[in-house]
């Protein structure tokens, strides 16, 4: 064992390094693993904002937050866990503020909140549009304070479980090669998500749903997986994010015959509804012949150069760089894009899992808050809170409990595993795998779902899945070998899509993110008011779980 | 992802990439052709190489949409973020470029280099904030307003991707120079209305390899892919050293005769730069070579005073700067790229229909 550890995060993005901090202020020795160094975690790609009920730009409270996440949910998110959210989040918005984070502010000095879509007050706190690096970097200086060991990329491989307790994790030091154990009495994954399951999606390459996989190999059950929300405003032809917060600042979105398409799908709330909303909207129009090369229009030229300059320059970079569209004179031409996985590891309000040790928290958990789908500005604020919160319980139970165990024949068992991967030297390398992955993904398992593409998609999966068993990795070498770890992460991404898609087919009805407009239509409460749970056993197992209610009864959604 | 199953128009790109093993040490200029849409960026590029040609090429990356700071490395000796370079208009002027691994920062493996010494800088800016405020009212946030704010919005943008660094010629006659991409860190600090250990962070950043180190050659901000302009930072940080009185590092005794002289004759009194630089021991030691550079033309004679014909121009500058306060960071004009690179300029025919109105 090369250490061990009262806590170990695998993943240090927002999640992780609050997680880590307030695991290191409650006493615990705590170190975090991550692939990337931790500012280049995706959480700094979140551009828009956090969510909380400061109640700065207009009367808020947090129960406003959370019948608005509850409804935005599809009534699919757990209540208790959302009512937590909505009441801590102010003060832990005022405690990344206190740390140093570089809001942007009201004339009176406090922190500035904005619009977003399907909140009932301008709740969104932000940092003009680089609200999660402006985070990223905050939390980052906190874990240089305190000192807090980073395995720099480290690439978490596997879970130990022993004595049926998480008891550690198996990583592939990237920089010099060789396999490495680490104890830990207990392991925080907060590795995010796996949006390179998609071929648009605004994710990093890094998001391939490690931790999602590895609690499924150790026994734990993922939540709701078939919920991946499709962004409403991402770049052709990769996916780069344009944020909810253009709209936020009053951006229109156009047909092609320039029209505010969504008059017709969401009259009240327009471009700020939901996401799920408008991007079913979108698609219908692009479907209908109504879109622009595949397309819709996001026009902000009214918002006015100051604007777009003081509040939207990282947006009006991104567009100038992978579009050659100046937004102060052009609309930025757009479509929807995986973006979120409101499913995930399946854990309590305190980010436990079935697991004994083993925590998950922000997008590789499924607490749940989001539900079926996820309002813009809440990921970063459970990245924050249920960050915090796992962090503190993990700590607890790690200080009274002292041992940990991890036998030799772990490490010798994946060494030998390994071993078998790289001696392979005939056979087909992995990245036509993943790109036919992405692509079928995309294709058949998208905006809307239909009941044959998602059995073709299944069938697809498991083709792949058989190629993958073959797959070769062609760097042989211990130094920076990404092409090992790159044909790792297609393992995770494989399982997670079948996972997906057993979930879909078995969701017979429309709710949030996960809608099928040709066999069910409707939301179907009396039936599926219930979270899918998946476990694998040679295959994905379904079951389910009742979604925790408190006082919100279902409703009709209309935005 | 870049993908060519896609119907969409590609183009031949053409590259040569430094190659580095560093358990062999062997290096080798390597050149790849590919084929690939023409919407790709250098970072699509190498990643079809790593597929389809070379599994064993080594990069970093990760957002691909320059906020993650994964990507910095050269193209033909210059740095860049891959994923924010387009191959379309390189590949139709039939230029076929060098990549390289970053400079000043040592070499793991082909483009990946060793970002310890940069972490280390960046650490000893002790980066995180010393609050010292009034106290928050009611537990909330800290009252700032947003003109305040804006003194760090450009340091505040900063990835961390070394591209700074790997440009500085300071660091790469002086490794141990704090070095761009930290002293923005710093001046993200000193700038911060909230924060409290303003002198203390100056006197620590006036060390011998801190702020006044900086030859001012401007490559930073040249090459810095978000327009964080670290000389323009480093520039600030020395301004409100001065302001604060912490002047004892010889470069700060050296900018101080700049603005003395000036002031006085408008003029540099270069006679007596070095001992009010360095001090009149170490200047009388110099004395060999002053009289050398007398002989041969190259300095005045110091008395009387060389004073400038019009020197009640430079004499009203400096009134104008103590008349309206820009002592410290807000004297700092930005440099000419900064926020320029995203600046809005009027279209022509905005221009014209500005001029009708």
């Amino acid at each position: 064992m090369e250490a061990k550890h009262d806590v170990l995060v695998v993943g240090a993005g927002c999640a992780g390094m609050r997680a880590a901090i307030e695991a290191f202020d409650a006493g615990a020795d705590v170190a975090m693993i991550s692939k990337i160094h931790p500012t280049r975690s995706h959480s700094g790609a979140a551009e828009g904002g956090i969510n909380a009920a400061l109640g700065n730009a207009s009367e808020d409270d947090p129960e406003t937050h959370a019948f608005d996440t509850v409804k935005g949910s599809d009534y699919l998110g757990d209540q208790d866990a959302i009512q937590i959210l909505c009441d801590e989040a102010p003060d832990d918005v005022y405690q990344l503020e206190h740390w140093g984070a570089v809001f942007s502010r009201t004339e009176d000095g406090r922190i500035a909140q904005r619009p977003f879509g399907a909140a009932g007050a301008p709740r969104t706190a932000y940092a003009a549009d680089i609200t999660g690096h402006v985070l990223v970097q905050v939390l980052y200086e906190q874990v240089v304070k305190r000192d807090i060991l980073t395995y720099e990329e480290w690439f978490a491989w596997k879970l130990v479980v022993e004595d049926d307790r998480c008891q550690g994790v198996i990583c592939w030091d990237l920089l010099n090669g060789g396999l490495k154990a680490i104890g830990a009495k207990t392991v925080i994954l907060a590795t995010g998500g796996a949006g390179r399951l998609y071929t648009g999606t605004t994710n990093a390459y890094a998001c391939t749903g490690d931790g999602m996989t590895l609690a499924l190999r150790a026994g734990v059950a993922l939540k709701d997986m078939e919920m991946m929300q499709f962004h409403p405003t991402t770049l052709a032809p990769t996916g780069v994010l344009i944020t909810e917060g253009c709209r936020g600042e009053g951006a229109y979105l156009l047909n092609s015959e320039g029209e505010r398409f969504l008059k017709t799908y969401a009259p009240n709330a327009m471009e700020l509804a939901s996401r799920d909303v408008i991007s079913r909207a979108e698609q219908t129009e692009i479907d209908e012949g109504r879109g622009v090369n595949g397309n819709v229009l996001l026009d902000m030229r009214h918002l006015g150069a100051e604007k777009i300059i003081e509040r939207l320059h990282g947006t009006r970079e991104l567009s100038l760089t992978f579009a050659g569209v100046d937004p102060i004179y052009e609309p930025i031409p757009v479509r929807p894009g995986a973006h979120y996985h409101m499913g995930g590891v399946d854990t309590d309000v305190w980010g436990l899992t079935s697991l004994e040790g083993l925590y998950a928290a922000g997008e590789v958990a499924c607490v749940s808050v989001h539900g079926a789908n996820r309002l813009g500005g809440n990921a970063l604020m459970e990245t924050i809170t249920y960050g915090k919160r796992s962090g503190r319980h993990a700590a607890e139970w790690a200080l009274a409990n002292t041992t940990v165990t991890v036998p030799e024949s772990v490490l010798s068992d994946a060494e030998r595993e390994l071993k078998t991967l790289l001696d392979r030297r005939d056979g087909e390398r992995p990245w036509r795998i993943r790109d036919e992955l992405a692509i079928t993904m995309h294709e058949n398992f998208g905006v809307f779902r239909r009941e044959d593409q998602m059995q073709k998609q299944g069938d697809i999966v498991e083709g792949l899945r058989e190629r993958y068993e073959r797959v070769v990795v062609e760097d042989k070498g211990n130094v920076f070998n990404s092409d090992l770890t790159q044909a790792l992460e297609l393992g995770f991404l494989l399982e997670l899509a079948q996972c997906m898609v057993v979930c879909g087919i078995a969701r017979k009805e429309s709710r949030g993110a996960h809608a099928r407009p040709h066999d069910y239509p409707e939301r179907d409460d009396e039936n599926f008011l219930k979270h899918t749970l998946v476990t694998w056993d040679d295959g994905p197992e379904l079951d389910w779980k009742p979604v925790t209610m408190t006082k919100w009864e279902p409703k009709e959604r209309t935005y | 992802m870049a993908t060519i199953e896609t119907a969409e128009q590609t183009m031949q790109v053409k590259l040569k990439i430094w190659r580095f093993d560093s358990s062999t040490g062997e290096r080798a200029l390597k050149e790849y052709e590919v084929e690939a849409p023409e919407w790709v960026t250098l970072l699509d590029v190498l990643d079809i190489i790593k597929d389809r040609v070379d599994g064993s090429l080594a990069y970093r990356k990760s957002c691909r949409m320059m906020i993650c700071g994964s990507c910095g490395m050269r193209m033909d000796g210059a740095a860049v973020l891959a994923c924010k370079t387009r191959m379309y208009e390189i590949v139709q002027a039939g230029h076929v470029p060098v990549i390289s691994a970053m400079g000043n920062l040592p070499i793991h493996k082909d483009l990946v280099v060793d970002m310890e010494p940069f972490w280390q800088k960046f650490n000893a800016m002790k980066p995180w904030l010393q609050p010292g405020y009034e106290e928050p009212p009611e537990g909330k946030e800290y009252r700032v307003s947003q003109e305040r704010t804006k003194v760090i919005e450009k340091e505040a943008l900063c990835i961390n991707c070394g591209c700074c660094v790997s440009e500085c010629n300071a660091m790469e006659s002086s490794p141990a120079f704090l070095g761009p991409q930290a002293l923005a860190k710093g001046m993200r600090f000193v700038g911060d209305a909230r924060d409290a250990a303003t002198v203390e962070r100056l006197e620590d950043y006036s060390g011998e390899h801190g702020i006044w180190e900086c030859t001012r050659c401007y490559f930073c901000n040249e090459r810095c892919p978000k327009g964080v302009d670290p000389r323009d930072a480093i520039a600030k940080l020395g301004a409100e050293a001065v302001k604060q009185g912490v002047d004892q590092d010889m470069g700060v005794k050296h900018a101080k005769w700049f603005i003395k002289s000036t002031e006085t004759t408008g003029w540099l009194r270069e006679t007596e730069l070095v001992p009010k630089t360095q001090g009149v021991i170490s200047a009388i030691s110099q004395m060999k070579f002053a009289m050398k550079l007398a002989r041969h033309g190259k300095v005045p004679i110091p008395v009387p005073p060389h004073v400038a014909d019009k020197v009640d121009e430079a004499r009203a500058l400096h009134k104008v700067v103590h008349e309206q306060g820009r002592l410290g960071y807000d004297g700092i004009v930005q440099g000419e790229r900064a926020l320029a690179k995203l600046d809005y300029h009027l279209r022509e025919e905005d221009k014209t229909e500005e001029t009708e109105a």
